[in-house]
């Protein structure tokens, strides 16, 4: 790639970047910049495809527009590289989008297969649109049996009503067109449909039919319901907004002195809102998730529920009514129970009343602590060692024993009531055990924090520099026989202490330290610094494990993460340390400038016999502590 | 070529309808096992809404997700458990019988507090041996009664592996012995870690390990027979120290019984390594094959432990595998040493060094079809043979690193210590260059090497 074809497909790339929303001068910037440069079409194909696949999947359609936008007016050889990956990416799309985005995808795809009129052959090669065809046959198909399998089992009955429904709908319709031939034949149609379905012949199956059908004459009849109701809006806003108008110029009018009286009596449409259709449907209509948006029609579900709300209300109204008219109803005494309570309740809204109602904890949490008390009363007189069915034989093995299934099970479980959210570990009521959780809890809680915190440390950083503090850790070598015996387990599992820190682990980092690990044996498992007060012996001389200890973090300037001592030559690599969490050189100090060997620099200095032995010692001291 | 995905567009489709991130729930009643098998391909995680569940003996936190990966367990319901799952795969139960009773765990209670109560009375705890045939719940059993052990007193069981086809705590190939001081890993195969340098989420293990190195015992019984004897002679020692490990003390797993010699004759001995006085045979009275070699054990072993051979029917939760499974379980316990698992990264280090430089031994194999040491009975069968570096011989191995100098003698390198594991990646003949994956960071060691019949290719 050339600069020049890098700068270009840099700036496509940006541009492609800013592809957050449907935007029509950023398709049509993207569509020139791969118009004019078809020499970069394989780098502009390569960083659209990478936007398709990383991009958000409710900015991916905006991708395809781009896409759909560079091959429609670039045309080869764009065509012919989108088409590798074309299935893919579409599929990959498909799956992640929203039902809307959904929709829209396949009426892309559909301009897609619609022939080209200057080569007479649909946009991309015909294979990746087939099978592109196919797998929304399937998805869709696949769909559909969801969305049959919602339907109510179709009964006589239940398609009866649909078709009055139905019937009162185009009866309305024709109200308003009265010339409409279609819906005449519509009327008759159902008539018929009516009569075949009360002689009773019909199968399951065909009912099935029938019941789909109809679904789908409702929806389409919604869909034009809609569109009317929307243009009939548009025309009444129109005509409110005509009359503001001709109200300002009568008030201007007037202002002039003319004194004629504008109409003011905002004309009242006559357009009907549209009935909320069938009630399954409504409710079909929310509840099933389609694949294709314009299955279940175009009325928003909300829209729907509140208009059938409001038409339950009226009828309920209605009908109490009407009964009460007739006499039917039994209205209650002013002292029955049902008034008495009425007066009693408190008003909802009283929020006063909230305060005397008692929260009760989860059911789940007083189970819990039914069973706990259960378990410690089942071992409060058991003591394990006298009980002679414990003893090793045959029968007691294989023979349930209900000492053990009664009371000795809760020991491992319940009777131990307080369980470790993080592990599931158990332990008991008593103070000592108490402390022991806090100090597990705590334990958890640190070790928590290191690895969240050096995974953290990943996240934030976008170089390889400051990818290396996180927190690399290695299997260790294993323990030597020796050691292996007279190893603790206490040290790992002490919850105080961290053993990962302890040296025994560094000094298996250097393949000479590990070879003297059998002569230090016994030095494993306690620590170093414990062995002397400050690390100072009688002498003066400085211990050497606290020469070891001495580290100097690495400054971020060096590269490689090493450094050569200039005493003995040595190059000595870099170890994390957990304490500081940083990289470091140990047995390091830093002088001058210059970086030493900790053991190396003090035997110069001890060697070193002139008179300035001991406060150079001084400040060695001070240097390492 | 249809079962490789991708290469059918009709198999496709169903698929992309699973949800790996539905989530299903489960109701499992009281006191009943579910089977679950998840293959390597595929992953499984548990959430415990309510309830006590336990993973062979260790029981799992409340409102934690659980990952599986490569495994066949079961989740024993102690109490009514209510939990969901998500998975790659939407039937990870074993057909047919994926919720049953679990009839073992009156059993396992009762053994249990058994050990308990003999704990409870004398300071040298028992030593529990567990034989059996393969598939009969063995190493279940072990791992259940390590896990009950430690749960209600702050004891140290010593649990030891004497099946170098079992990978706990370590790669394939090696008897170990390892104090189970904490909470097992309810989500490995290989029951937790072992020690590595930084944070890790549950306390991991200290194992002695023993290498064996070969696949099967009989292809070296005395040399199996060896291992054994250097690792009873570590851990009387460690018992000798460690009062709490002595006191709480030693499961023992065994290989299948088909693996050991007809005569039982390594039975009797490794009774007599580790002091064993309590041995669990897992055979089915129903089975008339299992109370004939009940028959055959006890004959041998009675003069030994008495009246401490027990009989235990095998376990319910059993999972019927092939050896594929167990293949694969070897190869995520080299992958798990090396890489650790998806919980805690481990970082493993490639070097390169000189065939010079690697100094490699190896166990006779007398099964070997090339060997023809088999009729000579005079030779020492444990006896180490300098390896002749070639890329067939050594390419993907898995070697152990010893402690032993580079130019030790055969004889020191056997008896010696193991420092860790090393893989080789590539052999360039050519330039005469190994290029070796060890677990830590730094040069390869400056020590000898042994050859195990196990290869890894990543």
């Amino acid at each position: 790639m050339d600069t020049e074809t890098e700068r270009l497909v840099k700036d496509f790339t940006s541009v492609l970047d800013e592809l957050t929303f449907n935007s029509k001068p950023i398709i049509t910037t993207l569509t020139k910049l791969a118009e004019e440069n078809i020499s970069c079409a394989q780098y502009f194909v390569d960083a659209l495809e990478t936007r398709i696949n990383k991009c958000v999947p409710t900015q991916k359609l905006y991708a395809f527009y781009a896409l759909d936008s560079i091959c429609k007016n670039a045309g080869s050889p764009y065509t012919i590289y989108f088409s590798r990956n074309l299935f893919a990416l579409y599929k990959k799309t498909y799956l992640l989008v929203d039902n809307t985005t959904r929709s829209k995808l396949i009426s892309l795809f559909k301009t897609w297969m619609t022939p080209s009129e200057a080569t007479g052959s649909p946009l991309f090669e015909t294979s990746s649109l087939g099978k592109i065809e196919t797998f929304l046959i399937k998805a869709s198909a696949l769909h559909q049996k969801n969305y049959q399998s919602m339907l109510p089992t179709p009964t006589v009955p239940l398609l009866l009503a649909d078709i009055d429904k139905l019937t009162i709908l185009t009866k309305q319709r024709l109200v308003k067109a009265p010339t409409d031939q279609k819906l005449n034949i519509k009327l008759q149609v159902l008539g018929q449909l009516k009569q075949e379905l009360q002689k009773g012949k019909l199968s399951q199956a065909a009912l099935r039919q029938v019941q789909l059908q109809l679904k789908e004459v409702f929806s389409q009849d919604q869909q034009l319901i809609q569109q009317q109701y929307e243009y009939e809006q548009k025309t009444q806003q129109r005509q409110q907004y005509q009359q503001q108008q001709q109200q300002q110029h009568h008030q201007q009018k007037r202002l002039d002195g003319s004194d004629s009286l504008g109409t003011n009596e905002s004309q009242k449409s006559s357009s009907s809102t549209p009935i909320p259709l069938f009630d399954n449907m409504t409710s079909l209509g929310s509840n099933v998730s389609s694949l294709f948006a314009n299955t279940t029609g175009v009325l928003s579900s909300q829209k729907l529920d509140v208009m059938e709300k409001a038409n339950k209300e009226s009828k309920v109204q209605n009908l109490y009514q009407s009964l009460n008219n007739l006499g039917l109803l039994y209205k209650p005494q002013n002292e029955s129970i049902v008034a008495l309570y009425d007066k009693i309740k408190p008003n909802e809204s009283d929020i006063s009343a909230k305060d005397h109602e008692i929260q009760l904890p989860p059911v789940e949490m007083l189970q819990n602590i039914v069973l706990d008390c259960k378990a410690y009363f089942a071992n409060v007189n058991i003591n394990i060692s006298n009980i002679p069915s414990l003893s090793f034989s045959q029968e007691n093995l294989t023979n349930p024993n209900n000492v053990v299934l009664n009371n000795l099970i809760h020991l491992l479980y319940r009777a131990k009531s307080n369980k470790c959210n993080t592990c599931g570990k158990r332990f008991g009521n008593s103070n000592d055990e108490k402390r022991l959780l806090s100090e597990h809890l705590d334990w958890h809680f640190r070790i928590n924090k290191r690895i969240k915190g050096s995974s953290q440390v990943i996240s934030n950083s976008n170089t390889g520099a400051t990818a290396m503090q996180k927190n690399i850790q290695s299997r260790n070598w294993y323990l030597q026989d020796s050691q292996w015996i007279s190893f603790n387990d206490d040290d790992i599992t002490s919850t105080k202490n961290i053993v990962n820190d302890n040296d025994g682990r560094n000094r298996n980092r250097r393949d000479d330290k590990w070879k003297n690990m059998g002569d230090n044996s016994s030095k494993i498992g306690h620590n170093p610094s414990s062995s002397g007060t400050d690390g100072t012996l009688n002498d003066g001389t400085i211990n050497e494990d606290i020469l070891r200890e001495a580290k100097v973090s690495v400054p971020e300037t060096n590269v490689d993460m090493t450094f050569k001592c200039p005493i003995c030559k040595d190059t000595v690599g870099a170890v994390y340390d957990e304490d500081s969490g940083e990289w470091v050189w140990k047995n390091t100090v830093y002088i001058n400038g210059k970086y030493f060997h900790a053991i190396c620099y003090y035997d110069s200095i001890k060697n070193n016999t002139n008179g300035d032995y001991s406060s150079a010692l001084q400040n060695f001291r001070k240097l390492i502590k | 070529m249809s079962f490789l995905p991708g290469l059918t567009e009709e198999a496709q489709v169903p698929d992309i309808y699973i949800d790996v991130n539905e989530v299903h729930t489960q109701i499992l009643p009281m006191g009943t096992l579910w089977k679950i098998k998840v293959p390597s391909e595929s992953k499984m995680s548990i959430k415990i809404l309510t309830g006590i569940a336990e993973i062979f003996g260790t029981e799992l936190a409340n409102n934690i997700e659980y990952n599986f990966q490569n495994w066949n367990f079961t989740v024993y319901a102690v109490e009514e458990v209510y939990l969901e799952w998500k998975g790659t795969d939407p039937h990870p139960a074993v057909e047919g019988e994926d919720i049953i009773p679990n009839d073992s765990a009156k059993n396992i209670y009762n053994l249990h507090f058994a050990l308990e109560k003999m704990r409870n009375s004398t300071f040298d705890g028992p030593k529990v041996m567990i034989i059996g045939n393969k598939r009969a719940g063995k190493t279940a059993l072990c791992r259940t009664l390590c896990s009950y052990t430690i749960k209600f007193k702050s004891y140290q069981p010593m649990f030891i592996n004497l099946n170098p086809q079992e990978s706990i705590f370590s790669p394939p190939g090696c008897l170990s012995a390892t104090p189970i001081s904490d909470i097992l890993d309810v989500q490995l195969p290989i029951w937790g870690q072992s020690m590595t340098s930084g944070a890790t989420a549950l306390h991991s293990k200290q194992p002695l390990l023993k290498l064996f190195g070969l696949e099967m015992i009989p292809e070296n019984r005395e040399l199996y027979m060896a291992t054994v004897k250097m690792l009873a002679e570590d851990v009387s020692e460690r018992l000798q120290r460690d009062a709490l490990i002595q006191r709480s003390g030693c499961i023992i797993n065994t290989p299948p019984l088909s693996q050991l010699d007809d005569t039982l004759k390594e039975l009797v001995e490794i009774i007599h390594d580790f002091k064993v006085n309590l041995v669990i045979m897992i055979a089915d009275e129903s089975n008339d094959d299992d109370m004939a070699q009940f028959e055959r054990v006890s004959q041998v072993i009675k003069p030994f432990v008495g009246d401490f051979l027990l009989r235990l029917p095998r376990l319910t939760g059993v999972i019927e595998s092939d050896d594929t499974y167990e293949r694969s379980q070897q190869r995520n316990a080299i992958r798990e040493y090396f890489y650790g698992n998806s919980h805690t990264a481990l970082s493993p280090f490639s070097v390169s060094i000189d065939y010079e430089d690697l100094v490699l031994w190896e166990p006779m194999n007398l099964l070997d079809p090339g060997s023809n040491e088999v009729s000579n009975t005079s030779i020492d069968k444990l006896e180490l043979r300098q390896v002749q570096i070639t890329p067939s011989v050594i390419q993907h191995a898995l070697i152990c690193i010893t402690f032993a100098d580079k130019h030790a003698k055969a004889n020191d390198v056997s008896k010696s210590s193991i420092l860790g594991f090393a893989l080789v990646t590539e052999v360039n003949e050519k330039r005469r260059k190994v290029r070796i994956l060890i677990p830590v960071p730094g040069n390869f060691p400056n020590c000898a090497t042994l050859l195990t019949s196990y290869r890894y290719l990543e």
